[in-house]
């Protein structure tokens, strides 16, 4: 099913959706501290609102080239994660009456493709992400 | 109502509120296995609980389901609706037999043929070979899973006392958290001030600092309950194994009045009771074993509860049957966990140690006295979690003791910041020995590995660096900063690139995805708005 609102933004050359309702909200890059043993695709800790976030660099994350501008984070809704995601730029928020076209997606994190009025985008879920961080981190090999 | 039965029901009603919230959860996501994790912790703590308090139906009836998800957990049987049906049932008939434990009345609904039932179920046929129109019938849908239906609203609390409030737990974690910000808050200002060198603006620090510390004191006490809470569960609990094993045991309690944060105490639970259990399971000689060597045949299990300053001290002891250091290094050796070199090492409390070893214990019996693999590994890494130290000494022939040492609280830590290339850790002081500053020439190699000597023991080294999969350190001027830490029952030196000091550091738990990474214990922000992450030693070593 479709988010009522969606959020719509680049990363790596490609425009990419997810529910707006599970953004907390769009921050400008800020500093950010590297932790002990993480992944590459984790930047580091940022503080918001006082939670202590990861901020994971989608690009890298889903594979795709990861660009050397500042981007924006999108930090996930706190009661679902404490989780911000480095994107390359967020184009516009939309409302589910102007997708024209569904296909469904092809891997757990691909909700499904849609048709807007900005081009084809890729509706990320956003839960499958998080459970997908979080078995990245239980898997990871003991250190030593 | 006695104030442990008040917390026996509303600790089970939090279990069975998140054991039905897995269920519905993983209905719509049977592979999400943190679900199925917390659904079988959920049965398992359930079951303790209600052991400790001798409610015998409800343990019947939770041991079930933990089986049940055990067989789910270990990929025997899938999570479908027929298992969802089945644990939802168990809530429901819990529930019930929770009501009548506060009514204080003969249990009404009996558990019957449940267990049974659930120790005998096998998936039904997949629904599109069910005739058409025919429900799948054999386990109805209990009352609460049906959608739609109003939930039955949990009954008001009696009136409390005058002069007193009943306050939520999560408005004081709340509260907990507003203070640490504001400790936070006030080192920041300190390096302001130092900055700008104002002594009015110091001054002004300074005393906002005392009146700080003052609040942060005054909100931990809110938090404070005497350790009397949950005492009762292991009066009952050494009872009712003493009674099983037929020993003749006196149990001992003292510093009921002691207060600890509500957290805290929760978290002791399960450590406490294991300790208990093995001190009567094991510890404790027969009457007659005791009376051929001269003891009185009834046995003593104290558990006492003192307070030195911000410090807690737990001790088990009993006069039983100890452990003798040298078998516990054959033990160890027989089982591959030590080397018989490094076992030669060993001090006599190190020895000891070797029982906190993940592996020692080689326990294969799963009853509702022994539980599930939690051995005294658990025990120590709890322990640790909450900046706690365990310490076991025994005497051959005349018993043994346990000390926890803990702190008042958990919330705000002393740390020792460290640096390991480009990243920050802390340390709980409580998890250093000592910090020592190590010349190359007093490196000494031993096979593959580094050692140094240290009050005439050899210590090896570790590089937290390697640990953490950083580059390594290079040291320059020569000398290597380490500090000495206890793993797998002895001390070792953990090398890091340089100390950055002592810090009073408030503790704040991650959230996901990191809760689940392996070797941090939280985060916290430094004066100048940095973040570290708090390194979890057990987890790590």
């Amino acid at each position: 099913m479709i988010p009522e609102r969606l959020i719509l933004f680049t990363l790596g050359g490609e425009e990419f959706a997810c529910s707006l309702q599970q953004i907390g909200e769009v921050m400008e890059p800020l500093q950010s501290y590297p932790f002990a043993g993480a992944p590459a695709h984790y930047l580091g800790l940022i503080n918001f609102h006082g939670n202590l976030t990861a901020l994971v660099d989608l690009a890298l994350y889903l594979g795709l080239k990861s660009r050397p501008i500042p981007g924006k984070l999108l930090v996930l809704d706190p009661r679902l994660a404490h989780l911000a995601l480095k994107v390359d730029g967020v184009s516009a928020i939309i409302a589910s009456d102007l997708v024209t076209g569904e296909e469904p997606g092809e891997d757990p994190l691909t909700e499904a493709y849609l048709e807007t009025p900005s081009g084809r985008v890729r509706l990320l879920q956003l839960e499958a992400l998080i459970d997908e961080l979080e078995n990245g981190l239980k898997q990871a090999p003991a250190r030593i | 109502m006695s104030q442990y039965k008040s917390l026996f029901l509303s600790e089970s009603r939090e279990y069975l509120k998140t054991i039905s919230d897995q269920v519905v959860a993983l209905e719509q996501a049977p592979a999400e296995r943190s679900a199925v994790d917390a659904l079988f912790r959920g049965a398992h703590s359930l079951k303790g609980m209600a052991a400790s308090m001798e409610y015998g139906d409800v343990v019947v009836v939770a041991h079930s389901m933990e089986d049940l998800m055990a067989r789910v957990r270990d990929g025997a049987l899938c999570f479908e609706a027929g298992v969802a049906d089945l644990l939802l049932e168990g809530v429901d008939l819990i529930d019930v037999m929770l009501a009548d434990v506060e009514a204080d009345r003969e249990c009404t609904r009996p558990p019957d043929d449940f267990a049974e039932r659930l120790r005998g179920y096998t998936p039904a046929l997949p629904k599109k070979q069910a005739p058409a129109g025919e429900p799948p019938a054999e386990h109805p849908a209990p009352q609460a899973a049906q959608p739609g239906g109003e939930p039955e609203k949990a009954k008001e609390p009696a009136g409390e006392a005058s002069g007193t409030v009943r306050v939520k737990t999560e408005l004081l974690d709340h509260l907990i958290n507003l203070t640490g910000e504001l400790v936070t808050n006030k080192h920041r200002l300190l390096n302001v001030a130092q900055e700008v060198a104002s002594p009015a603006l110091n001054d002004a620090v300074s005393e906002t600092g005392k009146l700080l510390r003052a609040l942060h004191d005054e909100v931990m006490k809110v938090r404070l309950m005497p350790f009397e809470a949950i005492c009762d569960r292991f009066q009952r609990s050494v009872r009712s194994l003493a009674k099983k094993s037929g020993k003749e045991i006196n149990f001992e309690l003292s510093g009921r009045e002691i207060g600890m944060d509500r957290g805290m105490l929760e978290q002791l639970v399960d450590p406490l009771n294991h300790i208990l259990r093995n001190a009567v399971d094991h510890g404790m000689e027969e009457s007659a074993e005791r009376a051929a060597q001269g003891k009185p045949p009834r046995g003593t299990v104290k558990l006492s509860v003192s307070r030195d300053r911000d410090r807690i001290s737990i001790q088990v002891s009993d006069d039983g049957r100890g452990m003798e250091p040298q078998k516990m290094i054959e033990a160890a050796v027989a089982k591959g966990v030590i080397t018989p070199e490094e076992g030669a090492l060993l001090s006599p409390r190190q020895a000891l140690m070797l029982s906190c070893i993940p592996g020692f214990s080689t326990a294969k019996v799963v009853t509702d006295i022994s539980g599930r693999g939690v051995g005294m590994d658990a025990v120590n890494a709890a322990i640790q979690k909450l900046g706690g130290t365990l310490v076991i000494e025994s005497e051959p022939g005349q018993g043994s003791t346990f000390t926890l040492r803990l702190p008042m609280t958990i919330a705000i830590i002393h740390a020792l910041v460290v640096q390991c290339g480009n990243v920050k850790g802390a340390v709980p002081v409580t998890g250093v020995l000592r910090t020592v500053e190590l010349a190359r020439h007093q490196i000494e190699t031993m096979g593959k590995r580094q050692m140094f000597q240290l009050d005439g023991e050899a210590i090896p080294l570790l590089s937290l660096n390697r640990i953490l999969g950083l580059p390594l350190g290079r040291f320059p001027n020569g000398i290597l900063p380490l500090f000495v830490t206890e793993a797998k029952g002895r001390r070792v030196g953990i090398v890091v690139d340089r100390f950055l000091g002592q810090h009073e550091l408030f503790v704040k738990p991650f959230g996901r995805p990191l809760c689940k990474m392996a070797g941090l214990a939280g985060g916290a922000t430094l004066g100048d708005g940095e973040i570290v992450t708090i390194l979890d030693l057990a987890g790590l070593l």
